[in-house]
């Protein structure tokens, strides 16, 4: 894939003393679905503007394409945004919104028109051309911000939060229209969100942010599965946090945890690791067995809590250790025997229970930062 | 919840004061237009009834506003000052109203303090102040004369058009700029960013997104100064005082103030409201809109 | 596609001249011309007042001339033209405080009731009433003036023009400034604390008195401030129904002035109605600053527009 990479070296955004953006290392080769994700305020936005020239780094490089941006304003970058509340011109019709990039670059007339017919035709608008946004739904405007910044084939496409405004169903929608789509231009997106859902679905790779710094760099399936740091175990959803102390490796490589008075093995994670730390596991890989099973990696506890979320069950169940856990059982349609009070034992399984770094939230992420990637 | 009585009930006496003390007042001047001459005293004498209307002083007064009549050129001249005074406060204005709505920054509070300050000098007070310093011992001249611009400087206070117009834009102008600032200040910053994204030089992105966007606000806040300057007398006066430099407001002030033809007068001030209805009428849309968005 | 953007944007290596020309150009910076425009409209605007203010301390006779500092010459050190000495001058500050007091007290209450009932009574005459509102706050004044002026003259012989026709007239024209404000309140704080009052059990007049009016307080203390400043400073309509020089008004006095060869007492006089008009406003943002404390950022704009916006 060639254009459309984007290189983030040192980026650092200050306003005042406080640091938005703290020191951002990222490389995007051309083409890919790239998510910034992060709560409000962890500096996504902030780089995303950055990177659009909205806001001038207070020190670090932007390059596109090897050339360095940083000092470009923002209307000679070739880098186009979707913006969050999409920031359609109100007194213009559809047509003179998506032909406004194009006319600023003094295309011809017949050049405009076919180019915003394209434009139109690949986000489904065709024939909308003099409504004006006032009168269009949230999710047609949501297309015509999408059609006015790809109407400009730029190389990079910076999407902030685009479907934020948008109900559930419609995002679900248009989520998978999104991917379609970039797949369909070839062009790297960059997209900001605070959903980690909407991350895992898109991108190809996610970059995890938490207060300016980027916490783990890596594929969907990578980040929800192995979540290098505490904070961005976390983040992605449930997944059992439990304090436990780490005695380092044993004859098999496998971590030798110690939760409360019972010893566990850790496939996961670094299994060389000891001391305090914490070890997690995804809640739909806790099986439950009826109590007194016995073997490795199995603890007891009681169900406290039984909530019915119709495809799945999810258990509370109180560790003998003290801690809570959550269970997640798909509803297969046969009865699920723990109940509300039923003694258990829950079965952690090597395999899924994984150690983690505790980088104090705050720390710079030492892992999963793959600068030299692709 | 509330008794259905309670509401009009609250709202009557406001509105019976505006009845007794706008509406009848203005149907006053309607009665004096069209009514008769008292032939000995050659005082008005009110028509109340449209059946009794004397259509004499009316036909005369809007003949005068024919080319070549009587006010033809009073109708001009008040014209011409208003439509340059309007520009100037437009090139003035519009680049402080949007400097400090867009990039004023930190000091934007303290800049908004101060353009809102003339608000509440009063309108004589500034103008005292303008004819201080514009008097031929005043700083003005003492300054040109000591700079050598002009060794002999104009009499500004007597007959100059220049000061009138002058005049008019240093008192309204504050009255233009507030309300431009507003409507400015709605433009959802976003789509300038939107502009520049898509390729908009820092000056295209104003000519056409800022410009476009705020076409409303700048014609709101021409009518809003507009109407008082077609009404203006004070400032002529005060400024120039010459009939040189008179405008409508200065003819109706005349005909009640100077001369005893009250009649003439009121079918005048009836003539400038008929003109100015298009502009009050806009303003008024303007207002209520503006109630109904903050209703919603 | 993908050729295609590579070939339609070449990407050029910036020369240290376009940064330097980035860098003057300062593309994230504040344009340097606007700058100048404000700050010496802002000059033009304010330093005239506070040239005409200096000039009240002026120690000799002249408003053009500066003498020598007096602080209280001109405005009752003088025995003979100090505006405190000066009867003409003291008739007319009291003629001014005496309108703009009475203005707003009668002006505020009878604003707010019509206010309130504006904005809540839905019937056949509630449009045409809220349309008859707007109309004094887009009259030219001299519309007003004249037709106040001739009304009291021809209909309303039982008012002789003075004292009490000039109240009357600057009542008409302040009850619409007092509306805007209140009626922007109103909306601010919604209905749902007099819901929940009523939820609790009190009385349409106990909701009234100890929920609305404690509400709209801000509102109300700011229009009594906006009226006062708004009557002191007007001059159009106090001169329309003057009864001559017993009831002329500190503008009008400015105005006879003006064209004669004006004392620095004048400029003490104006100056003196400055001092009122900005203690008034400060009074009155600080009341509502106080009044507001505790309520989310924000609520409190449409005292600004009020005080500046549209109006």
């Amino acid at each position: 894939m060639s254009g459309g990479e984007v290189e983030l070296i040192n980026l650092v955004k200050a306003f005042g003393i406080a640091r938005a953006v703290d020191g951002i290392n990222l490389h995007i080769p051309g083409g890919e679905f790239f998510s910034l994700l992060g709560s409000s305020g962890c500096g996504k936005t902030t780089t995303l503007r950055m990177i659009a020239g909205f806001e001038q780094p207070t020190s670090g490089q932007i390059l596109l394409d090897g050339v360095d941006m940083t000092g470009t304003p923002p209307h000679k970058r070739h880098v186009n945004t979707v913006f969050q509340s999409y920031a359609l011109f109100p007194h213009l019709n559809v047509h003179d919104n998506v032909a406004f990039g194009l006319r600023r670059a003094k295309v011809g007339d017949a050049e405009v028109r076919r180019r915003v017919g394209e434009a139109l035709e690949l986000v489904q608008l065709t024939g909308f051309e003099t409504r004006k946004p006032a009168q269009m739904s949230g999710g047609q405007q949501q297309r015509v911000a999408l059609a006015r910044a790809l109407v400009l084939k730029p190389s990079v496409l910076l999407l902030d939060e685009p479907l934020g405004a948008l109900d559930a169903k419609l995002r679900k929608a248009l989520q998978i229209e999104l991917k379609q789509l970039q797949q369909q231009v070839g062009i790297t997106f960059i997209y900001v969100t605070h959903d980690q859902e909407e991350a895992l679905t898109m991108s190809d790779r996610i970059a995890v942010m938490s207060r300016g710094r980027v916490e783990q760099v890596a594929a969907p399936e990578e980040i929800y599965e192995a979540p290098a740091t505490v904070f961005v175990a976390d983040f992605l959803g449930v997944s059992n946090l439990m304090m436990a102390v780490a005695e380092g490796a044993d004859s098999a490589g496998r971590c030798r945890v110690r939760l409360g008075e019972f010893e566990l093995r850790a496939g996961r994670g670094d299994q060389s690791m000891s001391g305090n730390t914490k070890i997690t596991i995804r809640p739909e890989r806790v099986r439950l067995e009826s109590h007194g099973s016995s073997g490795e990696n199995r603890v007891p506890g009681m169900v406290e809590r039984w909530v019915y979320l119709g495809n799945a069950v999810q258990l509370i169940v109180r560790l003998a250790t003290g801690e809570k856990i959550q269970v997640l059982m798909q509803n297969t349609g046969d009865d699920i025997p723990f109940t509300q009070g039923t003694p258990v034992h829950a079965h952690l399984p090597a395999e899924a229970l994984r150690v983690l770094v505790d980088s104090g939230v705050s720390a710079p992420a030492a892992k999963g930062l793959d600068l030299a990637a692709s | 919840m509330y008794p259905k009585w309670l509401w009009p009930v609250f709202a009557l006496p406001g509105v019976f004061w505006l009845i007794l003390l706008f509406l009848v007042p203005f149907y006053a001047v309607i009665g004096v237009a069209f009514g008769g001459v008292d032939p000995v005293f050659q005082t008005p004498v009110p028509a109340w009834n449209p059946l009794e209307w004397d259509f004499t002083s009316m036909s005369e007064t809007l003949a005068g506003f024919l080319p070549g009549g009587e006010y033809w050129s009073i109708f001009l001249r008040t014209t011409e000052y208003v439509a340059i005074a309007l520009t100037i406060c437009l090139l003035v204005g519009y680049p402080v109203a949007y400097y400090v709505s867009r990039h004023a920054g930190k000091s934007k509070s303290i800049l908004l303090a101060l353009l809102v300050l003339p608000f509440w000098v009063s309108y004589l007070m500034r103008m005292l102040a303008w004819v201080n310093l514009f008097s031929p011992t005043g700083f003005v001249n003492e300054f040109l004369i000591w700079t050598h611009i002009a060794p002999h400087p104009p009499d500004w206070l007597n007959g100059n058009p220049v000061s009138v117009i002058l005049g008019l834009v240093y008192g309204y102008i504050p009255y233009f700029i507030m309300p431009l600032l507003a409507a400015l200040d709605r433009i959802d910053k976003s789509l300038l960013e939107a502009a520049r994204d898509l390729g908009a030089s820092p000056s295209e992105a104003f000519f056409h997104v800022t410009l476009p966007l705020s076409k409303t606000g700048v014609l709101g806040a021409s009518v809003i100064i507009a109407l008082p300057m077609f009404g203006d007398y004070y400032t002529p006066n005060i400024v120039s005082g010459s009939p040189q430099t008179s405008m409508i407001g200065n003819q109706i002030d005349i005909f009640f103030h100077g001369g005893p033809q009250p009649s003439v007068g009121a079918a005048l001030t009836l003539v400038l409201s008929l003109f100015l209805a298009v502009l009050m009428a806009y303003y008024m849309i303007t207002i209520s809109r503006a109630q109904r968005e903050a209703q919603a | 596609m993908t050729e295609a953007v590579v070939r339609s944007r070449p990407v050029t290596v910036r020369s240290p001249l376009r940064r330097f020309l980035d860098w003057a150009r300062n593309p994230w910076g504040r344009p340097r011309f606007l700058v100048l425009v404000t700050w010496l409209y802002v000059f033009v605007s304010i330093v005239p007042v506070l040239v005409a203010i200096q000039f009240s301390f002026n120690a000799g006779r002249s408003v053009t001339a500066w003498q020598g500092f007096s602080l209280t010459r001109w405005y009752w050190g003088d025995p003979v033209n100090s505006v405190w000495h000066d009867p003409t001058l003291q008739s007319t500050l009291f003629q001014s405080l005496k309108l703009a007091g009475l203005d707003m007290l009668i002006a505020t209450p009878l604003g707010v009731m019509l206010a309130i009932g504006l904005a809540r009574w839905r019937g056949p005459a509630s449009g045409p009433s809220n349309f008859l509102m707007l109309f004094p706050l887009v009259t030219p004044e001299i519309v007003s003036g004249v037709a106040l002026y001739l009304v009291i003259l021809y209909l309303f012989t039982f008012i002789e023009p003075g004292t009490i026709a000039q109240v009357l007239g600057h009542v008409t024209f302040s009850l619409s400034y007092v509306v805007v404000i209140v009626r922007g309140r109103l909306f601010s704080i919604g209905r749902q604390y007099e819901e929940a009052a009523a939820d609790l059990g009190a009385t349409p007049w106990e909701t009234l008195r100890l929920v609305l009016l404690p509400l709209l307080m801000p509102a109300i203390f700011s229009s009594l401030m906006i009226v006062f400043a708004i009557s002191i400073d007007d001059f159009v309509i106090s001169q329309w129904l003057s009864c001559g020089a017993g009831c002329d008004t500190i503008p009008i006095r400015i105005y006879g002035a003006t064209r004669a060869a004006p004392l620095p007492s004048v400029n003490a006089l104006a100056a003196l109605m400055v001092y009122f008009t900005l203690a008034a406003l400060g009074l009155a943002y600080l009341l509502f600053r106080f009044m507001t404390r505790g309520e989310r950022p924000g609520q409190g704009g449409h005292m600004v527009h009020g005080m500046g916006g549209g109006l």
